[in-house]
């Protein structure tokens, strides 16, 4: 029997010695032109093998993670309500009315601008701060602390002090008045900033996570690089666009990806800081929707077909952008 | 293979062990580790405010557990007050709708047979034992009375020449203009998340009299589909909200509940519409310092809206339904002290006589409730009818989002209406 984890004829370890520390077995004549062909065989893995190793993580991810969403997908074509004792298929119609309802495709560009911001800004201040916190010494080893603190808050934690902040009669506006600005913007309460306010409150929570991850990524930068260029007489810029930046094209994919699954399923910071408003064009995210036409609304059935829609757009985005980056990395 | 069967039994028991360990649940039988031999715990959730404190909710919790023997309580505590009935839903769909529930909207859960429902002998002792009927049934303790009106500084309106607290509509907008005239900001309502229900406590007073008062069978109506929001009498509500509560005449339409209570105490409006249980709130001197009148109607007419019910609720799927309503009902008796003194309640138990020394606010608005109902001028609260015809679930929030707009003018009366009739057809759907 063949164990899945053994090496194979054909597994060769660098150097040419095979990893099973055994010699090579001749190829066997294929009959066909252009030389011998290794073998590669494959078998089933014995069912114990299976049954340890891969069934109880199927067993959880199917029921944790493929039964619901399967689960939501089929409640989505469904007209369920709490309200109401029998539930109707539905087909698509949920789906329909959503994507001409006013207020779904608010909550869907909603959720496009907060990701927009969310990952560019917090990509190049993350990036910003990692660079100048590269350096040894305590000072920089607690500035690393007090950037990540905001990471561990939980988000509703975070939220209530942006919102002690950004408050008509917050600190920032009570600072403004005492600049002299007779009418400080209501950053939470004039739909024109909330979004961008709401916004601003996520880039500092998840800031911490990004200087962390370029932080890993320029201490995988052998300093040999940067000291040859400089010999070489490349300056500052020179040095940062033709070896860190490249170099730190895995920092930027993670983050990316991160951080761009974690805007488009904000909810907490929502419910927080605008509960959705200001007023009926305010900062309500497809999230939020989900959430409140599902347990608010009592309408279990167009909240899935919502939570359906949202799934398809998160991992067209992921998927297309971690392609896009990947191979920016095998190009690089 | 026998170690390897082993191995596979090992590994599928701790799987099982694992996704059991995701259940959720309301009360359990002794289940928490904490509760002594042969009790059960109750899971109970209630919400902060500025009046109803953590402490004072441990404190009813200890008296009536008590009086309960056998029954431990683990409460938990909605996100906030407005956030409660959202919350409540949330945890029934993760199959934890908790046993007992404070002051949840029964409507959604009732007809979906989340509720026990309340006998009439369980019932006797309530003055209203019908109060919230859904078609006959009873989900709710009709614990308590709640009517809104206007409290107001007395100092301010002295400042401002204002002799005596304004009858009519247009008494009142002359009282607005003095104000504004001396410098002070006529109203405080708050209106700002996650607790932005203020502007709909001061709509509601402009409802009762403008729409309830009028006709009394208009709620009905407008589930029936016999008419909308353009309706004339609604409009007019509406077009009174502007007029009044517009941002130029209210403190901080951004402050949340709990910021706009502590701005009129601390003197930064002069008037709060606000709902009876606000006498709590003052302290003695505060007491003596604000007053309160009916919001002021088109002819000067007596109109109060109020609400009975308010109490406590239990889940119909609790492990122990008997219990937990033997326990909501006693909660409910022996809170009626504390729920006048520490919640400005009007109790609703048969024979109740409130306990000496109650705020001197409490009983000047429960005066203006006993001669509204001895004139038969009590209406329906809109957003708080109750039983059933109802609003439909999840309108009220948009109702708050739409006001929002209307008073900070990024709405006018013609677009409020039209946002109201459009979400009402389709959460009526």
């Amino acid at each position: 029997m063949t164990h899945p984890l053994r090496s194979r004829p054909g597994d060769v370890a660098a150097g040419g010695v095979p990893r099973s520390g055994r010699p090579e077995p001749t190829a066997a004549p294929s009959g066909r032109t252009g030389g011998p062909r290794r073998r590669r065989t494959w078998t089933w893995p014995s069912a114990g093998a299976f049954a340890v190793f891969v069934l109880p993580t199927l067993t959880v991810f199917t029921a944790m993670v493929l039964a619901p969403i399967l689960w939501t997908l089929y409640i989505g074509m469904t007209d369920e309500r709490a309200t109401r004792p029998n539930t109707s298929f539905v087909g698509l119609d949920n789906y329909g009315f959503l994507l001409g309802d006013e207020e779904f495709r608010h909550s869907l560009w909603n959720t496009v601008v907060i990701t927009v911001i969310v990952v560019l800004l917090t990509n190049l201040l993350g990036l910003a701060i990692a660079l100048l916190l590269r350096r040894q010494g305590r000072l920089y080893s607690l500035l690393r602390g007090v950037y990540f603190t905001p990471v561990i808050l939980s988000a509703v934690v975070v939220s209530v002090i942006g919102r002690a902040i950004l408050a008509d009669d917050g600190l920032l506006n009570s600072t403004l008045v005492s600049l002299g600005v007779k009418s400080p913007p209501g950053w939470l309460t004039d739909p024109s900033y909330a979004i961008y306010s709401v916004s601003g409150i996520m880039v500092w929570q998840l800031l911490g996570f990004a200087v962390v991850v370029y932080l890993a990524g320029l201490a995988g930068i052998p300093a040999e690089l940067d000291e040859a260029a400089s010999l070489d007489g490349a300056g500052p810029w020179q040095q940062f666009r033709a070896i860190t930046w490249p170099m730190l094209a895995p920092a930027l994919t993670i983050n990316t990806v991160m951080l761009m699954i974690s805007a488009f399923k904000v909810y907490d910071q929502i419910a927080v800081l605008t509960n959705g408003g200001p007023g009926t064009d305010g900062t309500a995210t497809v999230a939020f929707e989900v959430i409140r036409t599902a347990f608010s609304e009592q309408r279990p059935g167009v909240a899935s077909a919502m939570a359906g829609i949202m799934l398809v757009v998160v991992s067209i985005a992921s998927v297309t952008t971690l392609k896009l980056l990947q191979r920016r990395e095998v190009n690089l | 293979m026998g170690k390897r069967a082993n191995w596979v039994a090992m590994a599928a028991a701790l799987g099982l062990v694992g996704l059991t360990g995701c259940a959720v649940g309301g009360g359990s039988e002794g289940g928490d580790g904490n509760s002594s031999g042969g009790d059960v715990t109750l899971s109970l959730l209630t919400f902060e405010t500025p009046n109803l404190t953590a402490s004072y909710w441990d404190d009813i919790i200890a008296r009536t557990s008590a009086k309960v023997p056998g029954v431990k309580i683990k409460k938990l505590v909605a996100p906030s007050a407005e956030q409660r009935n959202e919350y409540a839903r949330q945890l029934d769909s993760t199959g934890a709708l908790p046993d007992i529930m404070v002051a949840i909207d029964p409507a959604g859960l009732a007809e979906g047979g989340k509720l026990a429902q309340f006998s009439k002998k369980e019932l006797a002792d309530w003055v209203s034992p019908t109060a919230n009927s859904f078609n006959g049934k009873i989900y709710q303790l009709p614990t308590n009375s709640q009517t809104w009106q206007i409290y107001y500084r007395k100092a301010a309106f002295e400042k401002a020449g204002i002799t005596t607290p304004p009858k009519k509509w247009d008494d009142l907008l002359a009282a607005v203009g003095k104000l504004k005239a001396a410098g002070i900001k006529p109203f405080v309502i708050g209106g700002g998340a996650p607790d932005g229900l203020g502007p709909r406590w001061t709509f509601s007073q402009l409802v009762a009299d403008e729409v309830y008062a009028k006709d009394p069978k208009w709620l009905d109506k407008l589930v029936e589909g016999k008419t909308d929001f353009s309706d004339p009498l609604f409009v007019n509500a509406a077009t009174k909200m502007k007029a009044l509560a517009g941002k130029e005449n209210v403190d901080n339409l951004s402050a949340t509940y709990a910021q706009a209570q502590e701005a009129f105490l601390a003197g930064k409006g002069a008037m709060y519409p606000m709902g009876s249980w606000f006498p709590a709130a003052p302290d003695k001197a505060q007491q003596k310092q604000i007053g309160v009148f009916p919001m002021p109607t088109q002819d000067g007419s007596l109109v109060v809206p109020t609400y009975t019910g308010g109490g406590l609720s239990v889940g119909a799927k609790s492990p122990h339904v008997a219990k937990a309503k033997k326990w909501a009902i006693e909660f409910s008796k022996l809170n009626a002290d504390g729920g006048a003194r520490y919640d400005g309640l009007f109790v609703a138990l048969k024979g109740y006589k409130p306990p000496s020394g109650l705020p001197p606010l409490y009983n000047t608005t429960l005066d203006l409730y006993n001669r509204a109902q001895s004139s038969g001028t009590v209406t329906p609260s809109f957003g708080n009818e109750g039983g059933v015809p109802a609003l439909p679930s999840g309108f009220i929030p948009k109702v708050d989002a739409a006001l929002n707009d209307l008073l900070n003018g990024r709405a006018d009366v013609g677009k409020f209406v039209a946002t109201l009739n459009k979400q009402f057809k389709e959460l009526s759907k």
